[in-house]
């Protein structure tokens, strides 16, 4: 599933393991060093990009590579998080980890497409996806990031289990291992917003009402949900909706999300 | 009825250990116990417990409770844990504190017979009932317990409070003041095992297959009932199938349940099982208390004070309505399921009502000049209203119809014709009843009376209608169902419910007591009122016929009686379905004799509620102006 919310429990479960193993608060910021930099696909196209490398420098390490619709902050190299990953196992060994905003979401630049296609043949520069935009963000990172040991590895839970899916075609020679998990995979088929066929409305609805939003640029926060409707009982609000185009009404998408209109 | 709640009545729950710890003290050092056999005018001699206070500044009262659930703990030196209840205020007022075992239960003699007949004319003294009983322990109490004030009070609650009602009937003349409380008294029209003939199933197996064990000599414990691995009741009864198989699970030993499968309509061994048959010139002050949300004596709390103005309009007699469930009044009552009252109403009625009303009429303590014929709370604005008639002087019966679109105070304006449908219609499957409520248990539960209903217009086989209300509507007295019906077998059950929705925005302060359950409450559709009627009752409990297949049939019944206001804004809304289980048993939907009935009885109806011009379905609200 690609709702936000559901990577929240994980956060939240992680958070209170580390609170019982009793980790200082500061841990971050006493073992990394945060860089935010934008690394540039071979469009042009710049990726907002988040650095964590140890700050023990005596060994070198592999890099663990997260790419998310979800925001890749927080944002600036003065701002550290709480912790870093969804696995405070893999915090503790330590690795350079990389969160990276996906093309054309928050503060990347680009255009973000739903699921974004994969292109077997690419003819040019031009034709860009997610496997390329990986490819690009892993040379660079073996470029310029020190200490690391020529190994990448990506995972991502969810829409971020997608991007951790779409690095394997074309793959680096140095993406060594990859864990796609809760990956979308067929949103006709079976996941999330169909299953054989059937339009999964309440979660959608919901879903893009915050995600659906369209941005004009870079930024670090989408602001409001595209409408403010709260109901309390989904079962009578969706029967009282009734038709799915009802759902492109003023009071709703009014057409204005790009994703639903192209799920109607 | 269940025990549980005789329990409960007297643990009113204090959470301060080291004030119990004193109370308790204070009562074994204050208090001696004395266990003795009183013997009744036929030589039967019954348990009974008695604390004598000390204290011999002054001569004290007697307050009596007499009970079916024991009178336990047994042994001179076992104090009851009354320091658990708000009730230790009459052992802090050094009241003489009675409980007895009734005839036939737990230690006492004799042959136990539940809701005994009232004898009206006693003509040996081998005719006995529970106000002879009453009367004959009364008088050896006052005869025989040194330094008594010659004043007896009795209360009770649930089945004790039928005993509460029966010993007002011995009118014993040192008998001065009586609180029946949520009392047994009509278990065929509207208490416990029945509503307006339909059996209720879960309640009456839970509470008798335990209740209904035989008990040849005096015992200080019956052992358990039945058990059912099961924990999902719908599945269980519905699995159970016909009532013949559920008495067959419960075995041949106990007597009444096969007894009450013999009398399937409102025949005179059930008229002569009705405790409202004696309450005719009766003497001492009485105080009736009920709980609006009562699952079990509801019904018989507004019906037995009612009988008493009618039929004995001399008596002292006043009522206490709050928004609780069984017994409610002894405990917590800020709230009720997701449904909050704004203030703790049980402490209210303690402090304002019962202990006031004993001490006036048993000490001559105080003035009962605060306590007004009614008093009754108002859920939906929250508070308590004090009224010197129930129902109100001021009360306007108005008819409610329902109509195509929804609730109206206007009648139809649509024309029968071949043309336009004006009714309503679903199918009711007796393999697959409405539940009674949404969650999954074995009991039932308390909270069922206040019940988010939003799951039930969800079905098919519910008819949802609602009107928005446009200023503060206040309900207060029955409200009659005037169903319009026709349907294509021979019998069916109605059930009616007077629902409160809450507007979508609705939400409780972050402050005040609640069931600590997060809970949606935008929206919420709190039942109000329900209740049931199995159809071929609806000319006459005592002859049921059948319906005429395709024919309109008038299903004509009266609910409760209803405290509630609706708030503006809020809308009123109208279930009508056709089961309710496992509450009620399910109706197989042909005319029959139910409790002979067979699985293969059970049949589908198509039930159509009729809103047409020349007959249309409409509820009588009582609204207080």
């Amino acid at each position: 599933m690609k709702i936000k919310i559901t990577v929240l429990p994980v956060l939240i479960f992680i958070c209170m393991n580390s609170y019982a193993q009793n980790k200082p608060s500061g841990f971050v910021k006493e073992n990394y060093k945060k860089t935010d930099t934008l690394i540039t696909m071979r469009d042009g196209v710049k990726l907002y990009t988040v650095i964590y490398e140890p700050i023990d420098k005596t060994k070198n390490y592999p890099f663990l590579i997260q790419r998310t619709p979800y925001s890749a902050g927080p944002y600036s190299d003065t701002t550290y998080p709480g912790r870093i990953g969804t696995n405070i196992a893999l915090m503790n060994e330590k690795y350079i980890f990389v969160n990276q905003d996906v093309r054309g979401r928050y503060m990347s630049e680009g255009t973000n497409l739903e699921v974004t296609p994969h292109i077997s043949v690419k003819k040019s520069k031009k034709d860009v996806d997610e496997s390329s935009d990986t490819f690009d963000t892993i040379e660079w990172l073996l470029k310029n990031i020190k200490n690391n040991n020529g190994r990448a590895g990506i995972y991502g839970i969810s829409y971020p289990g997608f991007y951790a899916t779409a690095s394997l075609p074309g793959a680096h020679p140095a993406l060594k291992a990859v864990s796609p998990q809760a990956p979308v995979t067929d949103e006709f088929i079976g996941d999330d917003a169909n299953h054989n066929g059937a339009f999964f409305l309440l979660d959608n609805f919901n879903f893009l009402n915050y995600f659906g939003k369209t941005r004009t640029g870079p930024l670090t926060d989408y602001g409001s949900e595209v409408f403010n409707v709260r109901f309390p009982d989904a079962y009578a609000f969706f029967l009282k909706l009734g038709g799915l185009k009802n759902s492109q009404s003023e009071k709703y998408f009014n057409n204005s999300s790009y994703i639903w209109n192209e799920y109607l | 009825m269940q025990k549980i709640f005789l329990i409960i009545s007297w643990l009113c729950l204090v959470y301060n250990s080291q004030a119990q710890d004193a109370d308790s003290s204070w009562f074994v050092s204050n208090y001696t116990k004395k266990e003795v056999y009183i013997p009744m005018r036929d030589g039967i001699k019954l348990f009974t417990s008695i604390y004598i206070p000390r204290d011999k500044s002054e001569l004290h009262p007697v307050l009596m409770t007499r009970t079916p659930y024991s009178c336990a703990p047994y042994g001179d030196n076992k104090f009851a844990q009354i320091w658990k209840s708000f009730r230790f205020a009459y052992v802090k007022e050094n009241y003489i504190i009675v409980t007895q075992d009734v005839r036939g239960r737990y230690m006492s003699e004799g042959v136990f017979e539940d809701v005994k007949p009232f004898i009206k004319n006693k003509k040996t003294k081998k005719e006995v009932d529970e106000a002879s009983d009453s009367f004959d322990t009364i008088d050896w109490l006052i005869k025989n317990i040194t330094g008594n004030n010659g004043r007896v009070g009795v209360i009770g609650t649930s089945y004790p409070g039928f005993y509460a009602t029966e010993a007002a009937l011995s009118n014993h003349p040192a008998l001065k003041a009586v609180s029946p409380q949520a009392p047994v008294t009509d278990w065929f029209i509207g208490d416990d095992f029945h509503h307006n003939g339909a059996f209720f199933a879960m309640d009456g197996f839970n509470f008798y297959s335990s209740f209904g064990k035989p008990r040849p000599v005096p015992v200080t414990d019956y052992g358990p009932g039945f058990s059912s691995p099961e924990k999902d009741n719908y599945n269980f009864f519905l699995k159970a199938g016909a009532l013949q198989n559920l008495a067959s699970l419960i075995g041949d030993s106990i007597k009444f349940w096969h007894e009450m499968y013999k009398h399937p309509t409102y025949d005179d061994w059930w008229k002569a099982r009705d405790a409202r048959r004696g309450l005719y010139n009766d003497k001492p002050a009485m105080l009736w208390v009920g709980g609006l949300f009562d699952a079990e004596d509801c019904w018989g709390a507004w019906n037995s004070y009612k009988s008493c103005e009618a039929q004995s309009p001399q008596t002292n007699s006043r009522i206490v309505m709050g928004p609780w469930y069984h017994g409610q009044w002894s405990q917590e009552g800020s709230y009720l399921g997701n449904v909050r009252f704004g203030s703790n109403t049980s402490a209210w009625y303690q402090e304002k009502i019962e202990i006031p009303f004993f001490n006036y009429y048993l000490k001559n303590k105080g003035s009962d000049k605060s306590i007004e014929e009614a008093t009754v709370f108002f859920t939906g604005e929250n508070i308590w209203k004090t009224l010197t008639k129930w129902p109100p002087q001021n009360v306007e019966y108005k008819k409610l119809y329902i109509n195509k679109e929804g609730l109206s105070f206007s009648s139809g304006n649509t024309n029968d014709s071949a043309n336009t449908k004006t009714f309503f219609e679903y199918i009711s499957d007796p393999a697959h009843p409405v539940p009674y409520t949404e969650d999954v248990h074995h009991g039932r539960t308390k909270e069922y009376m206040t019940d988010d209903q939003r799951f039930a217009s969800r079905r098919p086989d519910v008819i949802t209608l609602d009107m928005k209300i446009q200023e503060d509507l206040t309900l207060a007295g029955p409200v009659i169902a005037d169903l319009v019906t026709s349907i294509s077998t021979t019998d069916a059950d109605f059930v009616v419910k007077l629902i409160d929705v809450f507007p979508d925005d609705f939400k409780y302060s972050d402050s005040g007591l609640n069931n600590g359950i997060a809970y949606p409450m935008g929206g919420y559709q709190m039942l109000v009122r329900g209740e049931i009627m199995r159809g071929k009752f609806r000319n006459s409990f005592e002859n049921p016929v059948p319906f005429s297949p395709g024919m309109i049939s008038h299903v004509k019944f009266e609910l409760p009686d209803v405290a509630h206001t609706f708030k503006k804004g809020h809308r009123m809304m109208i279930q009508i379905q056709s089961s309710w289980f496992p509450l009620a048993d399910r109706n197989p939907q042909k005319f029959t004799d139910i409790y002979k009935a067979n699985d293969s009885d059970f049949q589908k109806a198509s039930i159509k509620i009729h809103y047409g011009l020349t007959d249309q379905t409409n509820f009588i609200l009582p609204i207080l102006k």
